[in-house]
């Protein structure tokens, strides 16, 4: 394995790496500073990465690493508000799609989830992580990532059907 | 899991949803679904969900990377702070596993010709301290099968190329064979003067390497000559002194270039 192809891997990453943080931040400068740290990190660790290692794990593991103590180190600080432009940044790209309402109403709900679930569905349902993978990032065991992975799913459908239910009751009133 | 006779849990039904379920369950999933009107519409929701979650955020992928987020930026920047001249950059690269010449690091132009070739100059020379040491077994084919050598070396290289004749300058072929480097596979043929000194030269397609003129590229006991012509690396090692070095350095280059 030569040097040049890890770098290849890395940055192939990098388009997968902003979109989950942008997705877990909800707002796409904190999510460039995450990635940005992510990868000066990896470039730290490459030296001691196991070659036969998957790249895509190993470096959302990283950022995984980065996230976690930039929340404890936050909750130092009172909460601020989250600017919670995912959807925006993820729909204004496709102004004319028909299905913007449903997928807006789908982020929204999926930002309400907890960190834990909201991490778990992004790396299965978006990134294609299997669930071993999703441990290994998360540093959980398996189970845990299925249980998170059960709730969340369950908690987002529930969440969107309310959110489709309720302009029709309003109207009935 | 994998026992089709187990009761379907949950897990199961996210593992169908997902392609993560052993091919094993397949079937009992299924036939729990048709079974099952109410889950079956729940876990319907759940893929729907995971289909437009996957269509809604497929465009934040696409978005072009921001020139701060770009690998080779980083890597540049990391090696400025450090502050080292190129020669001891090229071998932070080297100790790092990032010893690419070709593929990478020379995409874009981004690095300074000079550590090209000193990083090219260095997989020669380790390579020639590593073969012409071996009394025995300097090469994998010898002189009488250069052609066999000539084709076996072109293969795997991809790129045509023979052992220069040195005879001129009273170096006889003894033979080559193909080398390693993390850039992939290089030719190495080697020589010998009257008095068992021995000589070698080292070619390596480098892709998108800029051209650069014969250098003297000096390490701790041996000393080169290297160049890079038409995106291929050349460099000729020896215990030699310089200007004879290049004088040879030359002949190779009319040769092959």
């Amino acid at each position: 394995m030569t040097g040049s192809g890890v770098l290849t891997r890395i940055e192939a990453c990098i388009p997968a790496l902003r979109r989950y943080a942008a997705a877990l931040l909800r707002n796409r400068d904190d999510a460039d500073d995450l990635v940005h740290d992510c990868l000066v990190r990896a470039l730290d660790k490459l030296h001691t990465r196991r070659d036969d290692a998957d790249v895509r794990a190993w470096l959302f593991a990283i950022m995984h690493n980065l996230f976690i103590s930039q929340l404890r180190r936050a909750k130092a600080r009172p909460a601020g508000e989250s600017l919670d432009e995912t959807h925006e940044a993820a729909l204004s790209m496709r102004p004319d799609q028909e299905n913007a309402l449903q997928w807006r109403d789908l982020i929204r709900g999926l930002n309400a989830l907890p960190v834990e679930q909201r991490s778990v569905i992004l790396l299965v349902s978006v990134e294609d992580l299997s669930y071993a993978d999703a441990a290994t990032v998360l540093g959980v065991p398996i189970g845990t990532v299925m249980s998170r992975l059960a709730r969340g799913r369950e908690r987002l459908r529930q969440l969107t059907d309310e959110e489709a239910v309720r302009p029709v009751l309003r109207r009935v009133k | 899991m994998s026992d089709p006779a187990l009761p379907i849990a949950e897990e199961d039904l996210h593992a169908w949803i997902d392609g993560q379920l052993e091919p094993g369950r397949q079937e009992a999933v299924l036939r729990y679904l048709q079974e099952q009107p109410d889950v079956a519409r729940r876990v319907d929701a759940w893929r729907d969900q995971r289909d437009a979650l996957r269509a809604a955020l497929a465009a934040m992928a696409t978005d072009p990377v921001p020139p701060r987020l770009k690998l080779d930026r980083l890597i540049q920047q990391r090696l400025e702070q450090r502050r080292l001249p190129w020669r001891a950059a090229a071998s932070v690269l080297l100790a790092f596993g990032l010893g690419g010449v070709g593929g990478w690091f020379l995409r874009g132009g981004q690095v300074p010709p000079e550590a090209t070739i000193t990083l090219l100059a260095q997989q020669a020379v380790a390579n020639h301290v590593v073969y012409t040491a071996d009394r025995r077994r300097p090469t994998e084919l010898g002189a009488q099968q250069r052609d066999d050598l000539a084709r076996w070396v072109s293969n795997r290289l991809n790129h045509q190329v023979a052992p220069p004749d040195l005879s001129t300058d009273g170096y006889s072929y003894i033979g080559g064979r193909l080398a390693a480097t993390p850039d992939g596979p290089a030719g190495l043929f080697m020589y010998d003067d009257p008095q068992g000194v021995r000589l070698t030269v080292f070619v390596l397609p480098l892709n998108a390497a800029a051209s650069m003129p014969i250098q003297h590229v000096d390490f701790a006991h041996v000393d080169g000559c290297a160049w890079i012509d038409n995106g291929v690396g050349y460099t000729v090692v020896g215990k030699l002194p310089p200007p004879e070095l290049r004088r040879i350095a030359e002949l190779v280059r009319r040769q092959l270039g």
